[in-house]
Parts: C-alpha cells; structure tokens; sequence
C-alpha cells in the first residue's frame, strides 16, 4: 500500500518534471544571448600547446593533476567537455575567474591573464577524454 | 606508568600524569593521551595484552562511519573511556565515543565559512584534538582553534589563529605544554609568514607568538633577499613535541615559500648570506615565553619543497658509549638526523632513502654538500632528483620502539623533474613559482617502503615494500609488534624485530594515519581510521590516479580486539 502511494506521488512528480522542462525550454530558447558564446581565441593552435602544458603544470597541476592526469573525477579536466559540451570554454572561463570557493576553486583573476587562461584552455582542449 | 583505571582519576590527574610520564619520555599506557602517543612523539605503547603471539588473532570490535568523504588522518585520543576522534573537512566533526562500543556520547560540528576551502593546499585534513584538564582543544581549517568541555562538547572559547583568508588553516592537532595549549598553522604553499603560538587553556588568551622567519633587527634576516622574508613559508603545520625537563618545545618548519628561489636568493648552490632561516628547519623554543632557544636549518635555500615539517621524535640514545638526549627526524630532504636536542648540535646525519639532491650532509657546518646540477633553477630544470617532493618520508609518523630500539618510517622511493618560475604574489592565492612533474619512480620496483631503521648505527635493518606510494605512519608496542597500513586499506602488524607480517586485515579504504592501541576494563584494542586521500595523489599523476582507485571515498573508524 506505501509502495504504491509513493508510485502515484512519483509519477505526479515526474509529469510536474517534465512540464517544467518543457517551460525552461521555452524560456532558453527565448534567450537573445545564444550569439555571445564564449569561445577560445586560440581556438585549434597547436603551436600553444606546450605552452599551455607548461602553464597548467605551474598553476593548475597541484589540484588537477600533472599533464592534467587526474583520478579524483570532479577534479579531472579531461571530462570538460564530457561534463559540459559547447558550454566548456564558458564554464572554465566563468570558474577561473570567479572561483567555486565552496568546492576549493580559487579566484585566479588578477593572477592569470585571460592570454595565459586560453593557453591553458588550449592544452586542456587536446586531452579532453571520450565517453 | 601512566596506567589510570579511573576515570576520575584521569580527569584529576590526566595532564599532570602525561607530563609526569613524558618526563622520562613516556610511553602511553592504557590511554592515548596526545597525537604521538606521548610528548616525545614515540607513538609506542607499553601495551601486551595484544603481541607478537596472539596479533593473528585481531578481529573487528566495532566500526563507526566518520561522516566524511576526504581524506581522514586523525589520530584518535582515548582518555579514561571516551575516544574524541575528528573527521576530515574543517574537521566536519569532532566526536566523543564510547571506546568500548562506539557509541556517540556527544559530537561538535563547528560552524565554518564556506570558502575556507579555497586557501587549504593539499586536502582537507584534520589530523586530531590535543586534551588536558577536561578540555578538548580543536584546530581548524578556518585558522582557528576552539576548546570543548570534555565531557560535553559545548564551546568553551574560540580564537582566530590567523586570517584564513591570507591562507592559514591549521591541519594538525596542539601540543599541551603545562597550562597553555601550543598551535602552528598551515600556509608554506600561500606566501605567509610561519608562527608558532601559545594560548592559556583555561581563557584562549595568547601568551605568546613567535614567527619562524626573523623581521627585521632580528638574527638571521639577512639571510632573506629583499622583501622576500615577507611571503616565505616556514610554516608550522604538523606537530610539535616537548620535554618538560627541558621545557623546550619542538617545532618543524615547512618549505620556504614560494618553491622556486629566484626571489629569495642567489639562484645557485653558491648560497651565499641566502639560507632563507628558519625555512626547512628545526626549532627549540622556550615552553613558557616561546623565545628561539635554538635552530638547526636542514635544507638551506629549499627549492625542492623538502618541506621539513617532519615530527621530531624525542629519545635518550645510547651512542658510543655516551646518553645522547636525542630528537630524531627522518627528513623530507632523505637523510635521518639526529640532533643533541639540549642544544641543537648535530650528532649524525645519514641518508634513509636513496638521495641524489646532496652528497651527504657536512659533520662540521651541518649543511648538506649539494650536487649544482639538481638545483632547480629559474627556468631550468633539474631532472630526476631524489627524493621528490614527497620526501624520503611526508607527514605520515614514524614509531620508535623503546624495545627493539628501532624506528618504523613509512618511506617513499620518487624522484622528480623540478623547475623555478616567475610567478606574482597575491594574498590566499597559491604561491609556487614552480613547474614539477613528480610522476617518477625510482629504481627497485617499489614506490614506497615501510622500514625499520637503526638510530644509533644509523642503518636500515629491514624493509616491507609497497607497490603504491602513501603510506600509513606506524605504531610499535611492548607487545614486539608494529602496526602500520597502506593505501589500499590493508592494516598489517609486523613482528617489530624481524619484520615478519603476522596478520592482515582491509579496513575498506585508505589508511593514512597510524593505529593507535589503548586498554579499557582490562581489555586491549587496536584502532585505525581509513578514507581517500584527495589532495596529495592529485599532484602525482598516473600514479596518483591508482591511489586514488585504490581507495574508495568514505570514512570509517574500525577497532580491533582479540578473538578467542
């Protein structure tokens, strides 16, 4: 008898789910800012690579493992693009700068250029790991 | 000695009795009444019941889950009959069990600012609570420190250490020196300016503050370029020990801050006035004004962070004939030092792990011969240098056994590829300067060794070796058995002579921290906590990736007892 109270409360939750859904959907796709994504100005340099290698491995590598090798999964930085798909540059851009200060990420603005975050952006863009 | 059956008793006597007992560089008895055991950080207990006989025997009393997903590192107290043991996390919690059972007498779950997080370098640890006078004294994350009433948890006091902000946390437990309670603060990776500071049990009032790098008029200052004294680390983040005959408080000092050294010095093994005092160091400070008494630098000018945090372990050698008043420190930097702790003059200096940094330390200077060429420098690497940063042994205690006259260190077998880079200081922000890639083993297969050390002949007498790196400390009893674990989670007691594992047992997940032992009601037992340790595998790479797999997330405390 609980069991199936809690079934029809689920299934009351999951259709209210859905309609919200639906609603968020509307309302993104009503966003005018689609065209302000942000990308990488570097963007496909392999000449950056290395550099940007190197930049990781001195400001980054400590929490995100060296070459970007990391076994903690929330930490792992080869999963960007897995975990947040064209939103990736905008999402490491927004974290770099404003920290996630609750989940240990400090505020790099002020200590790294936006020129050294995209070189980094750019090293972190050749490891990115498949499903 | 030390054996109070009472727990009135304990509460009446217990600080006087710890500091009665360590004045002859006590063990613990049935209790385990500070982090190493005793004030000479021996982590050996006069315990039997539980030996090298009937160790085969162990079987799990009771578990507790801590609550708490990182890393756990505490070394749980037992005073009369309650355990306070701490979790990762700020600590998240601070709780008083039932040793015998488990159960929760009470638990304290401080308040701590969300963002204390961001300015913790290498994990969120708490490695355990100091006790004296029915008062618990907590450390935390947030820089501050608070004291609980023992029997209830409810706050008594709470003072700001330092500004966490800035990058202070403290990750490790007090020291009780008499009726003050001594803290040193974590930051040698945030540019501070490390201090050691002594507040009055009874209020929190501070008594003293002493820094460990000099300002300006004060000795050793000149040995700092420029302003660089002012972000130079050594800082004081794991534990100190006491003598009371002396009254000298030890303390270790971290890396100096940040790793590369183009700021500090010469940028050369040609050091010249730059030895960055009193980074990588050993200090002896006066129990009642904190005042220097003396210091003994082991790393001048670190660049390699041989962050010479290391607890000093204090005993009364036996040395070609002569009573040596020891403290011994199996460094960072690879070699095993024993000092003269009245006054801080070496005695014997010999390398514990394989090290290529240095040629062997100088009887007459102290100081290590370094070989130039693995001197990481501006911009250019040093290649393949041993140990890595990780050291020849990290934080994780070694055990002195009054009865073998051995010391048990977990030791790790790394190298490493090191460079300096220019990097800007901004308060609470990381302050490296470097560039490293640790992900190296060194020859022989193995990553890291428990081993069993000879102090006086200064000679490794036997080894157990360990395919992952990450060691759990040791402990040793008069029972002949030592007892460490692995980061796969496996608890071992070894035959403390022969080295000999007499019984395995897996716990589940990681063990950072050593066991402890401790007699309740005339029975023994034997306790360990075990999680995944997050910060320090997250700077090894592919190897740090199979530490991490090889610990799954969660805290939990087990305690053995003998079966039948």
């Amino acid at each position: 008898m609980v069991g199936s109270r809690f079934g029809v409360v689920f299934a009351l939750s999951a259709a209210l789910a859905a309609l919200l859904y639906v609603q968020a959907g509307i309302a993104a796709a009503e966003e005018p800012n689609q065209s302000k994504r942000v990308v990488n100005p570097f963007e496909g340099r392999a000449d950056l690579v290395d550099e940007g290698r190197s930049l990781f491995n001195q400001y980054c590598s400590h929490c995100h493992g060296p070459n970007a090798q990391q076994g903690e999964r929330p930490r792992d930085l080869r999963r960007l693009k897995l975990r947040y798909g064209d939103d990736a540059p905008e999402v490491f851009y927004t974290t770099i700068n404003n920290g996630r200060l609750e989940l240990g990420m400090p505020v790099w603005k002020g200590v790294l250029s936006e020129d050294v975050m995209w070189r980094i952006f750019t090293f972190l863009e050749t490891q990115q790991a498949t499903p | 000695m030390f054996r109070t059956r009472g727990k009135w008793i304990s509460r009446i006597l217990g600080l006087s009795l710890a500091v009665a007992a360590s004045s002859t560089l006590a063990q613990s008895g049935d209790e385990w009444v500070t982090y190493g055991g005793d004030y000479a950080n021996t982590r050996y207990s006069t315990l039997t019941q539980i030996n090298s006989k009937n160790a085969s025997k162990l079987r799990v009393a009771w578990i507790r889950s801590l609550g708490s997903l990182e890393s756990q590192e505490s070394t749980p107290l037992v005073i009369g009959d309650t355990m306070y043991v701490t979790t990762s996390s700020g600590p998240k919690y601070v709780f008083a069990l039932n040793a015998k059972d488990g159960s929760i007498k009470w638990k304290y779950e401080p308040e701590l600012p969300r963002d204390y997080m961001a300015t913790v370098c290498c994990g969120l640890d708490n490695r355990g609570v100091a006790y004296a006078n029915g008062r618990v004294f907590v450390t935390r994350l947030d820089a501050k420190m608070v004291a609980l009433d023992a029997a209830t948890g409810k706050e008594l006091w709470s003072v700001t250490v330092r500004d966490y902000k800035k990058g202070h946390a403290i990750t490790s437990p007090p020291l009780i020196v008499k009726d003050l309670v001594v803290t040193g603060v974590a930051g040698g990776e945030y540019g501070i300016r490390g201090s050691v500071q002594a507040y009055k049990q009874s209020t929190g009032e501070m008594v003293w503050q002493t820094y460990t790098i000099p300002g300006p008029g004060e000795p050793g200052f000149d040995s700092w370029k420029g302003d660089s004294w002012k972000t130079g680390g050594g800082s004081t983040w794991y534990v100190g020990s006491y003598d009371p005959k002396l009254n000298q408080v030890y303390w270790s000092t971290s890396n100096a801050g940040p790793w590369g050294g183009h700021t500090r010095g010469n940028d050369s093994s040609d050091l010249g006035p730059y030895t960055n005092l009193h980074t990588s160091s050993q200090i002896a400070f006066d129990g009642d004004t904190g005042k220097i008494l003396w210091t003994y630098q082991m790393t001048p000018a670190d660049v390699w962070d041989y962050d010479g945090v290391n607890e000093g372990v204090l005993a009364d050698l036996s040395i070609g004939g002569q009573k040596v008043p020891a403290l011994m420190r199996a460094d960072r930097n690879g070699f095993f030092y024993i000092l003269n702790r009245e006054n801080g003059k070496l005695v014997s200096a010999e390398p514990f792990v394989h090290v290529n940094w240095a040629k062997g330390i100088d009887k007459t200077t102290g100081r290590p011969i370094e070989d130039p060429s693995k001197r990481p420098q501006l911009n250019k690497w040093a290649r393949n240098v041993c140990p890595n940063l990780f050291g020849g042994k990290n934080w994780e205690p070694m055990s002195y056994s009054m009865q073998t006259g051995l010391v048990y260190i977990p030791s790790f077998n790394l190298c490493m590829d090191i460079a300096g880079k220019n990097e800007e200081y901004e308060a609470g922000k990381f302050y490296l300067a470097s560039e490293f890639d640790l992900d190296q083993a060194d020859a022989g297969g193995y990553l890291a060794e428990l081993m069993a050390w000879d102090p006086v002949k200064q000679q490794r007498v036997w080894g157990i070796k360990e395919d992952l790196p990450i060691l759990g400390g040791a402990m040793s009893t008069a029972g002949g058995v030592m007892f460490y674990g692995n980061t796969r989670g496996i608890l071992k007691a070894v035959d403390a002579k022969t080295g000999d594992v007499l019984w395995k047992f897996s716990v589940g997940t990681g063990i950072l921290q050593s066991p402890i032992t401790y007699m309740i009601d005339g029975k023994q037992y034997l306790a360990v906590v075990a999680g995944r340790s997050k910060g320090p595998p997250s700077f090894l790479g592919k190897m740090g990736q199979r530490v991490i797999d090889a610990s799954p997330e969660g805290g939990i405390l087990t305690v053995f007892e003998l079966g039948n």
